[in-house]
């Protein structure tokens, strides 16, 4: 339990600044330190507000809800490779709705400011999501079905459970989160978290006339987001059998890869165009078909 | 029993005795003698679902309809409790809503009279176990709420909808007819009873009346593709009417349906698939459509269509349960169905009645020309909010409960080692998360173009004070009893396993794991409900004095106003245009011309593609047809006693014959 609430508290952040120093150095930059993003984060919640005369109540109570929906699902979630604190079967159905409340929340904040721009954002990140979420839910329910083990511990056993279409389950199932970490983290190629304007209008559009704590909220519960799905590739990743502490190394080393490689795309790589952010998605939705497609082979091709 | 029977009789005299009061305590009265039946039909129905016996009455009629036993067993129990309960509410709520109508002068007895009988009529259908009664009672329930429907018949497109609703009705019970016609024929009795020896039988037989039984039964809950009726008459009807035709009258169609299933026992496993497929099928299409519409209560209905499916997907898992003898499957997929049908009515019914507020106060049901009105309508605001995150099935509410039963259906499913049932049952699960996110689209639209942002229109804006307590109570009633269910579903899950035992056996060793989970989410509901709360208090402490107000960010621009809010049509758009071939879509567009542009507007309508596609053509070609036999029809009297007289003739003749 406390070791989580340290992984929550301290490593979203340091993945931030990862990020950062990664794009940094392909820049040619010497950048700021990782530990930037916690320092940010510090100073905003020690900030006052500025609130739009527009808004209700719900924009006040959004981040309170968004952030406690993101920590509540990240109990199901087997972070530093142990096991999920709670593990009980379907708890990925818990997990992702306890996620969507918290994305509720916060379209209908956005919403609630009675700008075009934050609408705008809203409506983008209520569509990609529809396409997301079912993606999602059939990868992880198709590697359950595999191995008839309805809790997150089944991503472990790939391996055993699949044979020789394990390793390419497991790529694919890779493939699959990463792609997501990139949708829902609002990152290059889908949205540009660097830009507050009208480059992107997606989710960081949405937090536009969001202050002080609330805006603090909202990047820490968005970092967790990308945590708890990079813990997901980790789990599958990482073999079993390591030793308590030998897990836990290399579970930050698997959280430490995963922000480099989303530093170097960011760097490497332009924004979508529109259009073809939802080919992008879609693309999220076809490779999820793929594992399925594995999955069935395995099951029934003998 | 008896009780159940003075409740009936209640019921059905008194909106006459409602009718004698003056006009301002006509609607009280009513909701009195509601609360009064309602109290003596809860006894009986909480007595069995708490664990007493089965209650049987049973009367004998003459030689055409037999013996006439009505029995309370505990789904039926389930459906009387949840009849009464929202009755009552219903009831209530109609005191504040019919007031402006009666204030203007609107007689409204007639409309007394059939709304109880409405209530009494969906009592006697969940209880009556004889064919031919249960069809007359059937019939009172659709035409009493026909002329539900129909209360503001001064306008044209009400009654037109009123009629396309009495029309597919009769569609839909003649289906029925036909089934309960061809096993009374085959048992020789109208007994529901006599009918499970005979649907034993014959597989094949049982199919087919199952079928039969489906599109009657379906017709009136509103699965696809025989829907049609359901967008056109809740948007018809006055608020309380469509709230209790959606939250319940609609359930007696699922009620059908699981009683059928319970005379048949193990259905086959084609079967089971296909009500599977529809029910995805059905709530795709229902959240689909409802997306696209601005007339909040044609969303509603929609949504309607949405969790019918959803229903129908516990039912369906339950079925393929059955059919694969895994009784834990069964036990999720029916709980998970019957605590939809529930939580279903809980929520539709609050967010009805928040629209009918939101319409008694705008006088408009397009959500566009809204906004804003969480400011003058704090309280409506709050509770069409917790409806409708209940309905997009979001923990810590009800609608959560029922889901998360049905996916563990589902995920238990996987392990039927078949691979049709694999792949069926992984796209099910898939579909089931779309419906899901769907709905979060939807509703995040819904509520954010009604309540928030600035108002759209002059009649957003006159909106002064919230409504009265009469249609705030009941809503808050509703509201609550969302809230418990879904933070504490270990003890409604222990009550619904009466209900899910009429149809699959239920014991001790199947239910422990589910239990154990149920009791996890509670644990965990509780848990986060507290800790939002703490969260909340602290920040409202901390924050206090350091807020300061000032406009909306617009990049600089400070004349942002209430026309360049995004619209619930913009809010849509991307994901409609993704799925373009999906609808028809009628723009109405009149580009700005010239250098000094004097008009210019744009209006998008989107049509079902089943009334654009299917239904029109067939009634283009039915008019073509009829119209060939205009000439008959002349008006003089003595022609038409001819016509009386030929077909005499020609059924003595055929008697005869035969």
């Amino acid at each position: 339990m406390i070791i989580n609430l340290i992984i929550l508290l301290i490593v979203p952040f340091l993945m931030a600044g990862v990020i950062k120093k990664t794009k940094a150095f392909w820049g040619g930059r010497k950048g700021a330190s990782i530990f930037q993003p916690l320092h940010d984060f510090i100073k905003l919640m020690k900030k006052d507000f500025v609130i739009s005369k527009t808004t209700s109540t719900v924009f006040k109570i959004a981040p309170v809800v968004q952030i406690a929906s993101v920590l509540f699902a990240s109990m199901f979630v087997p972070l530093a490779c142990g096991s999920a604190l709670i593990n009980v079967s379907a708890g990925l159905i818990i997990f992702a709705y306890t996620l969507s409340l918290g994305k509720f929340v916060s379209l209908i904040s956005a919403m609630d400011t009675g700008s075009s721009f934050e609408g705008m954002g809203a409506s983008r990140e209520a569509c990609f999501t529809t396409i997301v979420e079912p993606a999602f839910f059939m990868l992880i329910a198709s590697i359950m079905a595999l191995s008839g083990n309805f809790t997150f511990d089944s991503l472990q056993n790939i391996l055993a459970s699949a044979g020789n279409y394990g390793v390419l389950i497991q790529i694919f199932a890779v493939v699959v989160l990463f792609i997501m970490i990139l949708i829902e983290g609002s990152r290059v190629p889908v949205d540009d978290p660097a830009t507050h304007l009208e480059l992107t209008m997606i989710h960081e559009v949405m937090i536009l006339d969001n202050s002080g704590s609330d805006l603090a909220f909202f990047t820490w519960a968005n970092s967790i987001k990308m945590l708890l799905l990079s813990s997901l590739i980790a789990f599958i990743v990482i073999p079993q059998g390591l030793t308590e502490w030998m897990a836990v190394l290399a579970y930050l080393f698997v959280m430490f890869i995963i922000s480099v490689i989303i530093g170097t795309v960011e760097s490497a790589m332009a924004r979508f165009r529109m259009s073809h952010v939802f080919e992008f998605v879609f693309l999220m939705s076809s490779f999820a078909l793929v594992v399925l497609a594995l999955v069935v082979a395995r099951m029934f091709g003998g | 029993m008896n009780s159940f029977f003075t409740s009936l009789i209640i019921l059905l005299l008194c909106g006459f005795i409602a009718g004698k009061f003056s006009n301002k305590f006509k609607t009280i009265a009513l909701s009195v003698f509601t609360a009064i039946a309602s109290g003596f039909a809860l006894v009986p129905a909480v007595k069995v679902l708490f664990g007493g016996e089965n209650l049987v009455q049973t009367f004998n009629f003459n030689s055409l309809f037999g013996a006439v036993n009505f029995v309370i067993d505990p789904l039926s129990a389930f459906f009387i409790a949840v009849i009464s309960v929202m009755s009552l509410v219903t009831a209530v709520y109609a005191i504040g809503y019919l007031r402006p109508y009666v204030e203007k002068g609107k007689n409204i007895n007639a409309h007394l009279v059939f709304l109880p009988m409405l209530f009494a009529s969906m009592q006697a259908v969940v209880t009556c176990q004889n064919a031919f009664m249960f069809l007359i009672c059937w019939e009172i329930m659709s035409l009493s709420s026909f002329f539900l429907v129909i209360f503001e018949n001064e306008k044209k497109d009400v009654l037109k909808a009123g009629i396309k609703y009495l029309v597919f009705m009769h569609i839909s019970v003649l289906f029925i007819m036909i089934a309960f016609a061809l096993l009374s024929i085959k048992a020789g009795s109208f007994d529901f009873n006599s009918f499970k020896a005979v649907l034993g039988e014959n597989v094949h037989f049982a199919n087919m009346i199952f079928i039969l039984l489906f599109i009657g039964f379906g017709t009136k809950a509103g699965f696809v593709p025989f829907h049609n009726w359901l967008p056109d008459a809740h948007p018809a009807a006055p608020s309380h009417v469509s709230a209790i035709m959606s939250g319940v009258m609609i359930k007696t169609g699922i009620y059908g349906i699981l009683r059928t299933l319970s005379l048949i026992g193990t259905p086959s496993k084609s079967i089971a698939f296909a009500v599977l497929i529809i029910s995805v099928i059905s709530a795709l299409y229902g959240v689909l459509y409802a997306i696209s519409q601005h007339d909040l209560k044609r969303l509603l209905a929609y949504h309607s269509i949405e969790n019918i499916g959803i229903i129908g997907m516990g039912i369906g898992v339950g079925m393929l349960g059955l059919a694969y003898n895994h009784p834990v499957i069964a036990m999720l997929g029916f709980a998970g169905g019957i605590l939809h049908v529930l939580n279903h009515s809980l929520f539709k019914e609050l967010l009805f009645m928040g629209a009918g507020s939101v319409y008694i106060k705008t006088h408009t049901r397009n959500i566009e020309l809204l906004g804003g009105l969480i400011k003058s309508m704090p309280k409506t605001a709050v509770l069409f909010l917790i409806g409708s995150i209940a309905i997009c099935g979001l923990p810590p509410f009800n609608g959560f409960i029922s889901e998360f039963l049905i996916y563990l259906g589902m995920f238990k499913g996987l392990s039927i080692h078949n691979f049709s049932t694999v792949i069926l049952i992984l796209f099910a699960i898939a579909g089931l998360a779309l419906v899901g996110t769907m709905a979060v689209l939807c509703f995040s639209k819904a509520f954010s173009i009604i309540f928030l942002g600035m108002p759209r229109s002059a009649s957003a804006q006159k909106v002064t004070r919230d409504c009265e307590l009469s249609m705030i109570l009941p809503m808050g009633f509703l509201a609550l009893a969302s809230l418990a269910i879904g933070v504490l579903p270990i003890f409604v899950f222990v009550l619904l396993l009466r209900p899910v035992s009429v149809l699959t056996p239920v014991m001790q060793y199947n239910i422990l794991p589910t239990l154990s989970v149920v009791g996890v989410i509670t644990l965990y509901a509780l848990a986060f409900l507290v800790f939002v709360g703490v969260l909340v208090l602290v920040k409202v402490k901390l924050t206090n004095g350091k807020i300061e107000m000032h406009e909306t960010w617009g990049c600089g621009y400070n004349r942002a106003n209430n026309h360049m809010q995004y619209t619930a049509s913009s809010y849509a758009s991307p994901f409609l245009s993704m799925l373009n071939p999906l609808f028809k879509k009628v723009f109405d567009v009149e580009k700005p011309r010239k250098l000094f542009p004097q008009s210019a507007h744009f209006s998008l309508h989107v049509e079902d593609i089943e009334e654009a596609y299917v239904i029109e053509p067939i009634l283009k070609s039915d008019e073509w047809f009829l119209s060939k036999f205009e000439g008959i029809q002349s008006g003089n009297i003595q022609s038409y006693i001819k016509y009386g007289l030929i077909f005499l003739v020609i059924v003595i003749i055929g008697s005869l014959l035969i």
